[in-house]
Parts: C-alpha cells; structure tokens; sequence
C-alpha cells in the first residue's frame, strides 16, 4: 500500500505507464517513415493525455464505459461524456494480476489494475460513475470488485442472445432504465432536443469514420493500420468535437494521398484484415508486428475500432422514446461481440469485409483467458477458409515476453500470403 | 450520365418524393372524375367508387365482389370469363406498382399517412404492436380476403341475402372516409331498411371509428388488415417492381425496421432471401432511404436498380432529418 502512494504522488511523466506509452508512441512515430501529417495530432493526444497527464473534459461529468454496448449518444445528451475505460496498458495488467485470477484475460486485469491504482489516465479520479454491461464472464464479475474500490457502478444489463424478440425488448428496456438512471448519475434528464443534438454529433463522427473506412479500402493502402488503431483508440477518451475534425483533416490528406497514388506500406504488401480480442493504446503489439514484417492492415473487426463506430442509427420520428429504442436496437443487433450465442453475424461480417478491402488474409487474437473469442475461432476461420482466406490465429497477451514467438509466426504468415499470390499469378 | 442520374436519385429525399407522389396519386384518385378521368374499374387500390362523383378509377374489390355475387351458373360459364378478364386488367395494373400501390397510391393509405404526421407534430409517441399481436394480426388480412370472395359467391348461391353485397366495402372505412373529401357525408349513416343492411352499416361505422381513432396512434393501423394487400402479395413475385436485399452486406443494424411503418423484422434480421418483400409490405421504401449499407437494399423495375441504398444519401437524408425533425 505504502509503495502505491509513493507512486501516486510521482509525477505523471514519471510513472511506469507513462514510460510504457512513451515507448510505444515512439515506436508507432519513428519505426515507420511518412506518417500522415494529420497523425500528428493523434500522436500528441496520447503524448498528452498518457505521458504527460493532461486533463480533459474539465467541465463535464466524466461516465466511465466498460464495453462497446454502452450507447454514447444517451451519455453526451445527458450533459456528461463518456470515457471508455477498456485499458492496453501491461503495467496495469500486471498491477491487476495481484488480485485478479490468474487466467484472467489482459483487458480486464489491465482496467481493473488502473482503477484500482487509479493510474494512467489523467481524469480517473474524476470518474462519477462506471457502466458496465453485463456482457462477458469476466467484465460481469469485474462490477463488484470496482465497486468495492470505492468507484459507483451502474450494472447494464444485456441479453446473451440478440437474435429472439424477447432479447431486443429486454435491451430495449435495460437502454430505456439506463437513459432514465442518467437523471440521478448527471442531474440532468435526457430530452428530445439534446438526445438530437449528441445523435447528430455521434453521427458526425461516425461520418468521419466512414470516410476513413472507405479510403482504406483503396489499394495501395494510403494509410497503416497502426495509425487507424490510434485514431480509432483516441474516440474512447477524446473531446468527440476535435476528433472528429482531426479524423476530417486526415481523410482530406489520405485523399490527396490516394489521388499521388502514394502508398503507405510498401505496394505489395499483403492486405490483412484484423479480428478478434481488441488492440488498445498502448498494446499495439501484434498490429505492429505485422506492419512491422511488411503486412498492412487494411481493416479490422473489433471492439476498440470498427464496432464501435461503424453503425450509424436512424430515427423515423424524433420523439424520444423513438430515438432511445432506435439507439438500444443499434448497439445490440449489429454487435458481432463472441458473447452472443451465435456466430453468424460475425462471419458474413468478416466476409464481406475480406470482400471490400480486398484482404488476403486476415488475423485473429484472442486474448490468453478470452474464452469467447477462442471459442469462435474454429467456426471463423472455417468460415474464411472456405472462401480461400487464410487465418492467422494468435493467443497473445500484453507482456512483451511472446515477441520473438510471434514475429516468427507472423512473418511466416505474410511470407505465405506472398507465395499464394505469386502461385496465383503463374496460373 | 446514367450513372449520374442514379446517383442524384440514391441521393435523394425520398420522404419528399413520396409526400407529393402521395398527393398526385390522391388527387386522382379521389378529385380525378371532376376532370373526366376514368383508369376503369380494375385498380388494385382503394381508389373508391362509392366516391361517385370523384372518382378518377374504381377499386378492384367492387366489381370483383359484384362479379362474384352471380348466380353459380353463369359464373362458371360465360360471366366466369368477364371475372377473369377483370382479374387480368387488375394483375396488369398490379404488376407496374407492386405493393407500391399501398405506399405511394392508395388513398386510403395517404390518409393515414396524413393522420400519423399530425400525430407526429403534436409530439405523441406511436404504438407499436408487440411481436405476439402481430403474428396473430396479419393473419386477419387473408380471413377477410377469404370472406370477401366466398360471401359474394354465397350470395350468388341464395345462402346470404342480397343486401349482403360488396359485404368487404360496407366494412372498409374507405366506403365512409373517401366520398367525404368530395363533400359527400351519405356514406356515413346507418341503413335501416333490413336487418343485414343495419349490421352490416353499423359495423362499417364502428370501423370507422376505430380507423380513425386506430390510424393516430399506430403507423398504418389499417394496412395490417387490408384483404387488398393480402391479394396483392399472392401476385407479388410477379410484380415489375421488386424489393431486393443483399444479405451478405447487411450488418442487421436495424436502421430500416426502426423506420418501418409496417413493423417488418424480416427486413433487418432476414440476411438470406433475396426477394425481401413481406406480405405486409406497402413498398414505401422507406427502410431503402434508411440503410446505411452500400446496395444493401435496392428497388428494382424489371430487373434495373432504380434506387439502392448508399452511404452518401444516407447520410444526406439523415443530416436533413435530423436537423428538420
């Protein structure tokens, strides 16, 4: 306990975290050469937030997420801003392993860690409240022991099966309780006007998204997967405003790039789509390694990124019991998260992804101790081998100790890809 | 240039299009007889004929329930070849709009389209049926299809009394609603002169309450049960103009049965079926206008995209929208 308040009262840029996000911002900044300029943005944020301990959303009631269910737009409407708390941080995990089982997965050991040594994010003390859907094993349990941190929790409840219509009535009413509960966490009670307002900003974003997610698809690639992983990552903390103006800014030079015909990796680099348990700042680890052994990234099916922004709600009228079901229908059907009962949904996903990026192969992680997404493994990549695309599946944590393993599975994997298409060409 | 075209079209508001579509299409229908317009008697929509005076074509189901009501033995001979060249001008009519004739024709359908943006600007939220009620709801579409024709044979038989006749048009609220927009309010009364005539008027008017009363708080109350559309999907395969989903691009967002007026589930959660168009669909297309998935979902005429969901014209109407709504 004593070595903890030492190390709370280190300054920030002192800390383990922020010398663990020094080094990876370096490496994603000077490992590669010609990062677009509008990436500059992006790289300072995190140099920022995580290095240097930054405050953001000063004015505003911070509500921390646990899971990409949890709707942003009824949080912004309320007054209060959403910070998603998932954490890549391996001094967390580490720090998290003291108290978590010992086949917990990263990702929650790593959240858990940071909360209860209340580090690495330069707000977490200002925290008012926590929700949590009750979507994984580990995430359901994880609710009682941040509660007996000292830190609120709003349990979130969430269907294991989305497909039945009892599934989207109970989500419909666990959205509908969880829009009412803002009133007591906020202060404020969500109304049309507001819930219009963060939709269209929500949206907005969204926008932004779906042009970088379209310029992606452009071959060569105009832009690394690392970079898209940090933009994608910076949603999850940043002020929703500048964040979607830097993404804007960013398409514009991507869209410059695309019209030079520049190419971000080299030209013939293997197209890889990424799956699977999510890469967050500062675990880029395998996304690095890939880019790193000549592979790009051109698109991902993941929590931390694609799932997260890609599906945009409608409204038919703006009434707000209209709105808040049309949200809670958004953040459930379309969710490809393993904890649902089927797989469907995220095999014609990956599908047709590998279709529209022109992938050539894609890679799977699945998190040591993320039992779902091990368990879909199989059944995916039976799914894209039927179609001709490989899958590299990896088990992988936050520690640093698998490097070498995996960089040698990797490369093999790319080398494989590039020998497929020369056999490919001879034909 | 074609590719333009389309792309203006994808890109366009279809609520506006339908909105004066809607108006054009009642116009003629209801007003059109003042200007000597007559599309005949085979229309495959509430196009209504107790509107006498202004109706610019006739309803299908009146002849049909006439022709149906002759004896058995001239309608399985001579007259029996008059009900299927009636039948024949009424698929021929069909087969241009398909269950377009519900979203964008029929009068009856524009009224409660009308009811439901008033409901709208007075902020009341609409109802919405649960899963349950529907399934048994939809059904009653094809009991009152099945009444509609053996009733009138019955009639023709000697088993019903002839004051029975057009027995669906002395329920349908069209019969009472319609001839009002020309000043004609006879429809709304109570026919004493025999007992059937009284049930049958009596019960016509207690529809039309619950028309009324129904069509404010639920989005096209009365479509659910329109033996019309119920004949109209039995012919709808054949149809020119075709609803078509791409299962393989659609990430079941549920974007277009949040927009649904008819409460379609099929049309997010079904990602197999090419032909997506269900029996209670008015083919308004709204749910096309609301899908963020780039040729997800298309309207087709013979075989020719006419207007394909994309990106662009998603976000387009949904800025609009959302700044308008």
């Amino acid at each position: 306990m004593d070595s903890q308040k030492v190390e709370s009262k280190q300054p920030f840029n002192l800390t383990h975290q922020a010398g663990e996000a020094t080094r990876m911002l370096r490496s994603i900044t000077d490992d590669f050469s010609d990062n677009p300029a509008a990436m500059n943005y992006f790289y300072d944020l995190y140099e920022k937030v995580y290095c240097e301990g930054m405050q953001l959303h000063e004015d505003k009631k911070i509500i921390g997420t646990m899971c990409v269910q949890v709707p942003d737009e009824l949080i912004y409407a309320a007054g209060a801003v959403p910070v998603r708390l998932c954490n890549g941080f391996y001094t967390d995990d580490h720090n998290g392993a003291d108290f978590m089982p010992a086949k917990s997965c990263s990702l929650v050991k790593a959240t858990l860690g940071m909360l209860e040594a209340k580090s690495t994010l330069p707000f977490i003390d200002r925290i008012d409240d926590i929700v949590l859907p009750a979507t994984c094993d580990q995430k359901r349990k994880s609710g009682a022991m941040i509660t007996e941190m000292g830190y609120s929790v709003y349990d979130m409840e969430v269907p294991p099966v989305k497909e039945s219509e009892e599934a989207r009535i109970y989500w419909q009413r666990s959205v509908r309780k969880f829009a009412a509960s803002l009133k007591t966490i906020t202060g404020n009670k969500l109304n049309k006007t507001t819930l219009k307002i963060a939709m269209a900003q929500v949206a907005q974003a969204q926008k932004a998204y779906r042009k970088l997610y379209e310029l992606r698809k452009v071959s060569p690639s105009v832009i690394l997967g690392k970079d898209v992983f940090m933009v994608t990552n910076a949603y999850f903390f940043d002020k929703i405003e500048n964040w979607t103006e830097a993404v804007n800014k960013l398409t514009k030079e991507l869209e410059k790039r695309v019209e030079e015909n520049f190419s971000a990796a080299q030209r013939r680099a293997p197209r890889l789509l990424f799956t699977g348990s999510p890469a967050i700042f500062p675990n880029l680890k395998l996304p690095m390694l890939i880019e790193e052994s000549g592979g790009v990234i051109v698109g991902d099916e993941t929590c931390s990124s694609n799932r997260m922004l890609y599906d945009m709600v409608s409204a038919d009228e703006w009434h707000l019991d209209a709105m808040v079901d049309g949200i809670a229908d958004n953040y459930l059907k379309p969710c490809t998260c393993p904890i649902f009962t089927k797989n469907d949904d995220r095999k014609r996903k990956l599908l047709q992804m590998a279709k529209e990026f022109s992938a050539e192969g894609v890679v799977y992680q699945a998190f040591s101790g993320c039992q779902v997404y091990s368990m879909e493994q199989a059944s995916i990549t039976k799914a894209l081998n039927d179609e001709g695309i490989p899958v590299l599946f990896v088990e992988s944590d936050y520690s640093p100790d698998d490097m070498g393993q995996l960089s040698t599975r990797i490369e093999a994997f790319i080398e494989s890809l590039k020998a497929k298409r020369r056999r490919r060409k001879r034909k | 240039m074609i590719k333009k075209i389309r792309e203006q079209i994808n890109n366009g508001d279809l609520r506006r299009f339908r909105f004066w579509l809607q108006i054009f299409f009642f116009l003629l229908f209801v007003y059109g007889g003042y200007l000597s317009i007559n599309l005949g008697q085979n229309i495959p929509t509430f196009a209504c004929g107790f509107n006498s005076e202004g109706q610019g074509a006739t309803c299908y189901l009146i002849p049909l329930q006439h022709q149906l009501a002759r004896s058995p033995s001239s309608l399985f001979s001579m007259a029996g070849i008059a009900v299927l060249i009636g039948f024949s001008y009424f698929v021929l009519w069909f087969l241009v709009l398909n269950k377009g004739w519900c979203g964008y024709a029929c009068p009856l359908g524009t009224i409660q389209d009308w009811i439901t943006s008033l409901r709208s600007k007075m902020g009341i939220h609409y109802a919405k049926y649960s899963w349950e009620q529907f399934r048994h709801l939809k059904k009653i579409k094809y009991i009152l299809l099945v009444l509609m024709i053996f009733i009138p044979m019955g009639i023709g038989a000697g088993f019903f009394s002839h004051d029975m006749t057009t027995p669906f048009c002395m329920i349908c609220p069209g019969r009472t609603i319609i001839p009002m927009f020309t000043g004609d309010f006879s429809q709304l009364t109570i026919d004493f002169s025999s007992k059937t005539k009284m049930v049958m008027t009596t019960l016509g008017m207690l529809i039309t309450g619950i028309f009324l009363a129904g069509a404010f708080f639920k989005k096209r109350f009365f479509c659910f049960f329109c033996p019309m559309s119920a004949l109209h999907f039995m012919l709808s395969k054949l149809a020119f103009l075709k609803l078509k989903k791409d299962g393989s691009k659609c990430t079941k967002c549920g974007d277009c049965y949040t927009v649904c007026d008819m409460q379609i589930k099929e049309i997010a959660d079904d990602v197999e079926s090419k032909n997506i168009l269900q029996d209670d669909c008015i083919m308004c297309f709204k749910c096309v206008s609301s899908c963020p998935e780039e040729g997800a979902l298309k309207v087709e005429f013979l075989g020719q995209p006419v207007f394909e969901a994309t990106v662009k014209g998603y976000i387009k109407r949904m800025e609009k929208e959302n700044k308008n709504g």
